[in-house]
C-alpha cells in the first residue's frame, strides 16, 4: 500500500515536471524569437518608416503602401465576410432544421476552417482573378480572404448562439415575442460577445496571411497607395517576405521592423478580443 | 364559466403519449395547483395553455383548449395568446439586460413607444410583484445583479407588464431558498384577486398553502381534481392518498 502511494506520487511529480518543462521550452523559444526580432527591428522603426514608400535603398524604404494596402484589404474583407458569415451562423443555429443535411453542412464548414490557406489562394486565382477577370486587384484579394475567414466567423457565431441558454428564448416567446423579435432582441445581443471575439480572431488571422495573396498575384513592389478596389496592392506580410529575400543586411533589418509592427497589430487585436470576451462573460453570467 | 378549460385533451411527443384524455376547468381568480410525480404531464398540460409546446418539434396536440371560451389553438394567434397568458418558469430567467428593460420587454415588442406609459406600466408591475421597494433606485442596473428570489419576482413583473389575465407558473419556487419562497407564495396569494393562477409544484405543503383547488396527475392522466382542503384531508382516489402521504412519487 505504502509502495503504491509512493509510486503514484512519483508519477504525479514526474508528470508535473514534464508539463512544466514543455511549457518553459515553448516560452523560451518564443522569447528568443521575439528578442531576436525586436533587437534587430525596434531601432529601425521611426516616423518615416511608416510614411515612406518602398525603395531600392533600404534606409529610405517604408511600409506606407503595405499598411494602406493591408488596411483597405481588411476593410473590404470585413464588409464582405462579416454579414454573410454572421447571418449564415444565425441561420444554421436558429432557423435551419436539425437533420442529416444540416450536420453534413456543419462538418464541412468546420473542415473548411482548417483548409490550408494556399488552397483558398488557388481558388481565388481561378474564380476571381481569371474567371471574373478582376486581375490581381484589391477586390480579388479581399474576396479570397473573405472565403478564408468566413468559415471561422460562421463557426464562432454558431458557438456563441448555441451558448445562449434556451430559457432566455422561452422567456421571450412566453411574452408573445415572434421568432424575429426573440432572435434580434435576445439571442443575438446575448451572443454578441462571442460573435465579436470570433470576428476579431478571424481578422487577425487574415492579417497574417501571405500565401493566398501571393498566389492571386498581389505585387511585392507597389510604389503607390491603392485608391480603389480595382487597384493593385501589397500587404505588410508580403512586404516583409519581399525584404527577407534581399541579400542586403539593411533590408533584413527592415523586415524585422516590419515584423515588429505586424506582431504589435496582431497582439493588439487579440488583446481587444480577450477584453471583449471577459467583459461580456462578466455581464452575461446567467 | 371557466377561465381556462381543456376538453378531451391528448398530447403526444412523437409516439409517446404524455397527456391522456384530460378534462379540466379552471375558475377565474383562483389558484390551481398541479401536483404529481415527475413525468406525469403536469408541466406539459400547463404549457398547452400558452402553446409553449409548439416550440417542441415533435409535439402534437389533440382536443380543445379554451380561454374565456375562445379556442386557444384555433381562434387566436399564438403571440396574442401569450400576451394574455403570462408564464413564469422554474429557473429565474431574466434577460441579461437592466431591470427596466426586462419589465418593459413585453410592452416594447408589442410596439408600445410612449415612454411615459411604459414607465407607468413598469412601476405598476414592479409594485404588483412586491419588488418596487427593493429596486426603486436601481432600475437601470442589470437584472442579473439581483438575488435568485428577486430575479424570479422580476420575471413575474415582466409577465404582469403586458396585463395578462392568467398567470402560469412552472415550479416558480423550486430553485429558491425558503425566505424567497415565502415571498413568492405571499405574492401569489395577493395576485389571485386580479389574475387566474395555475401553478405546477413538487412541494405538497406549498400546494396546500396557496391553492384553492388541486389537480393530481399520474402517468399522463388527471386522477383527481378537487378543492385543496378536501384533497389533502380526504381524497377520493387511493393513488392520490398514496402520493400526498408520500408513499410513492
Amino acid at each position: 500500500m505504502k509502495n503504491l502511494i509512493r509510486k503514484i506520487k512519483f508519477i504525479d511529480k514526474t508528470f508535473q515536471y514534464l508539463a512544466m518543462a514543455a511549457t518553459f521550452f515553448v516560452l523560451i523559444v518564443l522569447c528568443v524569437l521575439i528578442w531576436n526580432i525586436f533587437s534587430n527591428g525596434l531601432l529601425r522603426i521611426n516616423g518615416s518608416f511608416f510614411t515612406n514608400l518602398p525603395s531600392r535603398h533600404a534606409e529610405r524604404a517604408g511600409i506606407m503602401t503595405a499598411l494602406a494596402g493591408m488596411g483597405s484589404l481588411l476593410v473590404i474583407t470585413i464588409v464582405i465576410a462579416l454579414p454573410i458569415g454572421v447571418l449564415s451562423g444565425v441561420y444554421l443555429e436558429e432557423y435551419g432544421k436539425k437533420n442529416k443535411f444540416a450536420s453534413f453542412i456543419e462538418i464541412n464548414i468546420a473542415n473548411l476552417a482548417g483548409v490550408p490557406s494556399v488552397i483558398y489562394g488557388i481558388l481565388g486565382l481561378q474564380l476571381f482573378v481569371r474567371m471574373a477577370k478582376m486581375g490581381n486587384s484589391l477586390l480579388a484579394g479581399a474576396l479570397t480572404l473573405s472565403l478564408l475567414i468566413m468559415p471561422i466567423i460562421i463557426v464562432a457565431t454558431r458557438e456563441a448562439i448555441k451558448a445562449v441558454p434556451d430559457s432566455l428564448r422561452e422567456a421571450s416567446y412566453g411574452m408573445g415575442a415572434t421568432k424575429w423579435q426573440t432572435t434580434s432582441r435576445i439571442t443575438i445581443p446575448s451572443a454578441l460577445g462571442g460573435i465579436l471575439t470570433g470576428i476579431i480572431l478571424a481578422v487577425s488571422r487574415a492579417i497574417g496571411e501571405t500565401a493566398p495573396l501571393l498566389v492571386i498575384g498581389a505585387l511585392v513592389y507597389v510604389p503607390f497607395v491603392p485608391e480603389g478596389p480595382n487597384d493593385q496592392f501589397t500587404t505588410l506580410p508580403i512586404q516583409i517576405f519581399n525584404w527577407t529575400t534581399r541579400p542586403q543586411e539593411a533590408f533584413i533589418i527592415n523586415a524585422a521592423a516590419g515584423i515588429v509592427v505586424l506582431l504589435l497589430i496582431t497582439f493588439l487585436l487579440n488583446g481587444i478580443a480577450i477584453y471583449i470576451r471577459n467583459k461580456w462573460y462578466k455581464k452575461m453570467r446567467y | 364559466m371557466y377561465k381556462l378549460e381543456a376538453k378531451n385533451a391528448n398530447l403526444f411527443y412523437g409516439d409517446k403519449q404524455a397527456l391522456k384524455n384530460i378534462n379540466i376547468g379552471i375558475k377565474p381568480n383562483s389558484v390551481t395547483a398541479f401536483i404529481g410525480p415527475s413525468g406525469c404531464g403536469k408541466s406539459t398540460l400547463l404549457r398547452c395553455f400558452n402553446r409553449m409546446n409548439d416550440l417542441i418539434e415533435n409535439a402534437r396536440v389533440e382536443g380543445d383548449f379554451l380561454m374565456d371560451e375562445i379556442n386557444i389553438y384555433k381562434d387566436i394567434n399564438t403571440y396574442e395568446l401569450r400576451k394574455r397568458i403570462g408564464m413564469v418558469f422554474q429557473k429565474p430567467n431574466p434577460f441579461p439586460k437592466t431591470i427596466f428593460e426586462n419589465v418593459s420587454y413585453g410592452l416594447r415588442i408589442n410596439g408600445m413607444k410612449d415612454k411615459k406609459m411604459i414607465e407607468e406600466r413598469v412601476v405598476e408591475s414592479l409594485k404588483q410583484s412586491a419588488l418596487w421597494n427593493e429596486v426603486e433606485g436601481s432600475l437601470h442596473k442589470s437584472a442579473l445583479s439581483l438575488s435568485g428570489g428577486q430575479q424570479q419576482r422580476i420575471c413575474i413583473a415582466r409577465a404582469l407588464a403586458t396585463e395578462p389575465t392568467v398567470l402560469l407558473m412552472d415550479e416558480p419556487a423550486s430553485a429558491l431558498d425558503p425566505i424567497s419562497t415565502a415571498k413568492i407564495e405571499d405574492l401569489i396569494y395577493t395576485l389571485k384577486n386580479k389574475f387566474t393562477i395555475v401553478i405546477v409544484t413538487h412541494n405538497m405543503q406549498q400546494a396546500a398553502r396557496i391553492s384553492d383547488k388541486t389537480a393530481f396527475f399520474y402517468l399522463g392522466e388527471l386522477i383527481e381534481f378537487e378543492k385543496t382542503k378536501k384533497m389533502f384531508t380526504n381524497p377520493e382516489e387511493e393513488k392520490t392518498q398514496n402520493y400526498i402521504t408520500g408513499r410513492f412519487g
